[in-house]
């Protein structure tokens, strides 16, 4: 059974991509690393035959950060399943007033936002992994 | 021309350290070695943006800085946008083994972490110090 692949932006121009990077390792190293696994985006992006082999066809989480929804047409270019796409900058609408940090570092506050937020990746994961093991 | 803007291009790679050196050591020379002489985009900006992004290599001379041996940035840009210019090597400058080892979150950044963004910085100064 192949893991769901949790795959961010990695947008290095504002905090919402540092804090889609974060989440996603967050994610696929800390809590769910038997059920979840990232995949470069770079790789992606180059088209070739190796980086579509790793998500084509199956199920993937996106996390970008910002509307341009780099990471889920990426992924969609390559004939990943897009299963679930999170925006990190909507979660900051629960977060109000807080300050996350930059494109560089995260603050204090800003890697709590992303703790709670790669929780609920991990769920959604946690339920995909769980539907691909129904379904053999 | 020594306002001559310079882009750098990381891959960001999530999958090995190489990539996160990549990452931090482009925000180094744009936040504290040169500041105001680099410019940036997000790699995968080539497929989702638009003609601006697809313009970036013909707009700006392009350093792409290089987590691995795959080069991704580089076949990025010379796919979507056109050629680069240099590249920086994470691999080719720490070694294979460092660049591919296990990815590391930005919570878990060593001192030895942060020498490795310097060294990689610093390379990627002196190449756009060439150009401008």
């Amino acid at each position: 059974m192949s893991k769901v692949k949790v795959i961010p932006c990695s947008g290095i121009g504002k905090v919402y991509g540092l804090m889609a990077r974060e989440a996603a390792l967050t994610v696929t190293e800390r809590l769910d690393p038997d059920a979840t696994e990232t995949v470069c985006l770079a790789q992606l992006v180059t088209g070739t035959d190796e980086a579509i082999a790793k998500v084509k066809g199956l199920p993937c989480i996106t996390v970008d950060g910002c509307p341009s929804l780099c990471a889920a047409k990426s992924v969609e270019a390559a004939g990943g399943l897009v299963k679930q796409q999170y925006r990190s900058m909507d979660e900051m609408r629960f977060h109000k007033g807080k300050h996350a940090g930059t494109a560089t570092t995260l603050t204090e506050e800003g890697w709590q936002i992303v703790d709670q937020f790669a929780v609920k990746i991990a769920q959604r994961a946690d339920e995909l992994h769980k539907e691909e093991t129904a379904n053999g | 021309m020594a306002d001559q803007l310079v882009g750098i291009l990381a891959c960001s790679g999530e999958e090995c350290l190489g990539g996160t050196l990549s990452r931090l050591a482009t925000r180094r020379v744009m936040e504290v070695l040169r500041p105001n002489r680099a410019v940036t985009l997000c790699l995968p900006l080539y497929i989702a943006g638009g003609g601006e992004e697809r313009n970036f290599a013909k707009a700006y001379p392009v350093i792409t800085i290089e987590g691995c041996s795959k080069h991704c940035a580089t076949c990025a840009t010379e796919k979507f946008s056109g050629q680069v210019h240099d590249i920086v090597d994470v691999a080719a400058i720490l070694g294979a083994e460092v660049a591919l080892s296990k990815t590391v979150s930005g919570r878990d950044l060593t001192e030895a972490h942060q020498d490795m963004v310097k060294i990689i910085s610093r390379a990627i100064c002196a190449k756009m110090d060439a150009i401008v």
